[in-house]
C-alpha cells in the first residue's frame, strides 16, 4: 500500500501544491449542513482534474488526522475533517473517505464507523479479536474502561436506562465516592457525566417532570458499536457464577443486537 | 369537563378569584381549595416515598391512584384538573419504573449483589471489612488492593472493541493545539480595552518621570551645594563657579535651570559679594533668611555660548563643581 508510506509525510508540504484547476464554491464552513455530498459523477469529474499522487496525499492526511484525533476517543466530526484536512478537495470527499476506510481496515485493522449519520461523526473501532488470555496493553488509560464496564454493565442489566442515583449508589459500594477525588479516576462524576458522554459511551438524559431535576443514563452511540453486550453478559454470568441465559431478557437483547449492529456498521461505512 | 377560562394551568395561586366562579353555583371556592390541597399532598407523598412505592412487595401505587380517582369526582375546573394530570405524570413515571423492574423476569438484576461480587473479584479484604461495611453502606475505603480497578479493567477488556491509540515514542506532542485559539480570542477582545487604558497611563508616567527626574536633579544639586558649604562655611561659593560645567554648555544650562528651583523653593539664596559677583549658599546659613523671604526678588539668568566661554576663562574654571548625573550612575 502506497498510502502507508505517506502517513509520515508532513502535512504542510502538500498544502502548497493545491490543484489550481479546481474552482470550488468553498465557503468557509463550520456548518456541515451546508455541505451536500457530491454525486458519483461529480466525484469522477473531480478525480479527472487531480493526479493519483494528489489523491493519495490527501487520503494519507485524512488518515493521519483520524489516527491522531482518535487518541481522545471523542467522535470526529465530518465538518472538522473538511475544515482542517480535506479543504479544497471536498468535491472528491466520498472517494477520500472510502480510501481512508480501506487503508484503516487493511493496514491498521481498524474499522471506520459513522456513528451519527445525522451529524456525521466518525469513530474508529478495533476489528481484530483479542487473542484469549492476552493482556495486551495495560496502562492507566485502560483503568477507565473498568469503570466504564461497571456503568455500562449496570445499565444493560437494568434494561437500558438507569437513574444516576443508582449508579452513584453502586459506585459508592465499590469505594468510588463521587464526592471525593478518586485515586484512579479523579473527579468521577465529571468523568462519567462529561468525558464518557462526550466520547459517546454514555448518554446523560434529563428525566422529564422531575423536581429537582434528575438524570438517567443509557448507552451512547459509541458503546453501541464498540462494546459487546454478549461479552458483558458473559462476564456478568461469570461474576455471579451463573449462566448468561438465566437473564433471558438481556440474553435475547444481546444476541439480537449482535446481528443488527453488525449490519448497521457495515452499511454505514461509505 | 368544563370549558377552560382564567389564567390557564395555574396551580398555585389560591387568592385569585376567577370571574366564572360566582356564576357557577356548583363550585364552592372553599371546596376547590380543599381539593387542590389534597392533590398537592398526594403528589408530595408520591415524590417523597418513591422508593417505598417502587418496592414490589406493596400495593401503594394502586392506593394512590384510587385516592386520586375519589378526588377527581369533585373536580370541576381546570386548575384542579391540572393538578390531577400532574399527579398522573408522577405516577406514570413510577409505573414505568415498576414495569422496567418486571422486564428482567425470572432473575432480576440486583445491583447490590453485583457490587458484592465485584468487590470479591477486586480482591476486597472481607475479614476486616465485614461489620463496618454494614454500618456505612460499603463506603469504607482502604481495604481494596491498589490494583483493584486494574483487575476490573483487564478482565473486562474483552467487551471493548476500542481501537488502540498510538503514542509518540519521543515524548509528548499534544494532539490538539487549543492555546493558539485562545490567543486569537484574547487578542480580539483585549486591544480595544487595553489601548484605551494604556494611553492615559503612559502619558501620566511620562510626566511623572520627567517631574521626578527634575526633582532628583534639584536635590542632587542641593546636596553638592550643602557639602561645599559644609566643607568651608566661611568662604562664599561663587554662583558661576558652582553652576558652570566647563566641559558642557548644555549641562551648564541645566544646572542653572535646576538651581533656580532651589532659589524658588527657598532652599538656597543668592547674594552679591563685595565685588558685586553673585554668590550662592544654602538658605539656613544666610543671615536673615526668614526675614528676607518676604522680600523676594526675581531675576532672570541668561547665558549664551560666548558668555559661557568667557566665564570659564575669567573664573579659570577647570572642573565643574556639579558632577554630571550620568557619571554618577556609572
Amino acid at each position: 500500500m502506497s498510502q502507508r508510506k505517506r502517513v509520515s509525510t508532513s502535512q504542510s508540504s502538500s498544502q502548497n501544491k493545491r490543484p489550481a484547476s479546481l474552482s470550488l464554491t468553498a465557503t468557509n464552513d463550520d456548518d456541515d449542513s451546508m455541505f451536500t455530498l457530491p454525486s458519483t459523477s461529480q466525484v469522477l469529474k473531480g478525480l479527472e482534474n487531480l493526479t493519483e499522487e494528489q489523491v493519495y496525499q490527501k487520503t494519507a492526511e485524512v488518515l493521519q488526522y483520524f489516527l491522531v484525533r482518535d487518541q481522545k476517543k471523542i467522535p470526529i466530526r465530518r465538518a472538522d475533517i473538511m475544515k482542517h484536512v480535506v479543504k479544497d478537495y471536498r468535491n472528491i470527499y466520498p472517494e477520500i473517505i472510502k480510501r481512508t476506510a480501506r487503508t484503516l481496515d487493511q493496514v491498521f485493522g481498524l474499522k471506520l464507523v459513522e456513528i451519527d449519520t445525522k451529524n456525521h461523526t466518525y469513530i474508529l473501532i478495533n476489528k481484530l479479536e483479542e487473542p484469549e488470555g492476552m493482556t495486551s496493553s495495560s496502562g492507566p488509560a485502560n483503568l477507565k474502561s473498568g469503570l466504564l464496564f461497571v456503568v455500562l454493565g449496570l445499565i444493560f442489566m437494568k434494561g437500558g436506562f438507569v437513574r444516576e442515583n443508582l449508579i452513584w449508589n453502586l459506585l459508592k459500594k465499590l469505594h468510588v465516592d463521587i464526592g471525593q477525588k478518586h485515586n484512579d479516576f479523579g473527579d468521577v462524576k465529571k468523568l462519567i457525566t462529561e468525558e464518557f458522554v462526550r466520547q459517546r459511551y454514555l448518554e446523560y438524559v434529563k428525566i422529564p417532570h422531575t423536581e429537582p431535576v434528575e438524570h438517567e443514563f443509557c448507552w451512547g452511540q459509541r458503546a453501541d458499536v464498540e462494546v459487546s453486550k454478549v461479552k458483558i453478559l458473559e462476564l456478568m454470568a461469570q461474576l455471579h457464577k451463573d449462566r448468561p441465559e438465566s437473564w433471558s431478557q438481556q440474553y435475547k437483547e444481546a444476541h439480537s443486537a449482535l446481528s443488527t449492529s453488525s449490519q448497521a456498521t457495515s452499511s454505514s461505512q461509505r | 369537563m368544563r370549558k377552560s377560562k382564567g389564567p390557564g394551568p395555574d396551580t398555585g395561586d389560591d387568592a385569585e378569584v376567577e370571574p366564572d366562579e360566582q356564576q357557577d353555583g356548583d363550585s364552592d371556592p372553599g371546596q376547590r381549595r380543599e381539593i387542590r390541597s389534597k392533590y398537592r399532598e398526594l403528589i408530595c407523598s408520591v415524590q417523597q416515598n418513591r422508593e417505598d412505592l417502587l418496592s414490589p412487595q406493596n400495593n401503594h401505587l394502586t392506593e394512590v391512584l384510587e385516592k386520586a380517582n375519589r378526588l377527581f369526582k369533585d373536580v370541576q375546573q381546570t386548575r384542579e384538573a391540572v393538578l390531577d394530570s400532574q399527579l398522573l405524570v408522577v405516577t406514570t413515571d413510577l409505573g414505568k419504573e415498576k414495569a422496567s423492574q418486571m422486564l428482567s423476569d425470572g432473575t432480576a438484576f440486583d445491583h447490590i449483589v453485583f457490587a458484592e461480587n465485584l468487590l470479591s473479584f477486586m480482591g476486597l479484604n472481607r475479614l476486616e471489612e465485614g461489620e463496618e461495611e454494614q454500618q456505612n453502606g460499603g463506603a469504607v475505603d482502604g481495604y481494596l488492593p491498589q490494583d483493584a480497578w486494574q483487575r476490573v479493567a483487564q478482565w473486562s477488556q474483552c467487551c471493548f472493541k476500542t481501537a488502540p491509540t498510538f503514542h509518540y515514542m519521543m515524548g509528548s506532542f499534544h494532539t490538539e493545539p487549543p492555546p493558539p485559539k485562545q490567543k486569537v480570542e484574547r487578542q480580539r477582545k483585549a486591544p480595544t480595552k487595553e489601548v484605551k487604558r494604556i494611553m492615559p497611563t503612559q502619558l501620566k508616567k511620562m510626566e511623572e518621570s520627567q517631574h521626578e527626574a527634575t526633582e532628583k536633579e534639584v536635590e542632587r544639586i542641593l546636596g553638592y551645594l550643602k557639602s561645599y558649604h559644609h566643607d568651608d562655611p566661611t568662604s562664599p561659593i561663587s554662583y558661576y563657579e558652582f553652576v558652570i560645567d566647563p566641559d558642557s554648555f548644555s549641562r551648564t544650562v541645566e544646572n542653572i535651570f535646576h538651581t533656580s528651583f532651589l532659589i524658588r523653593d527657598g532652599l538656597a539664596q543668592m547674594y552679591l559679594d563685595d565685588e558685586k559677583l553673585p554668590c550662592i549658599a544654602p538658605s539656613e546659613d544666610v543671615e536673615g533668611a526668614t526675614a528676607d523671604s518676604q522680600s523676594r526678588q526675581q531675576c532672570i539668568v541668561s547665558i549664551n555660548y560666548k558668555e559661557w566661554k568667557d566665564l570659564i576663562e575669567v573664573f579659570e574654571i577647570k572642573n565643574g563643581m556639579i558632577q554630571p548625573a550620568n557619571t554618577l550612575i556609572e
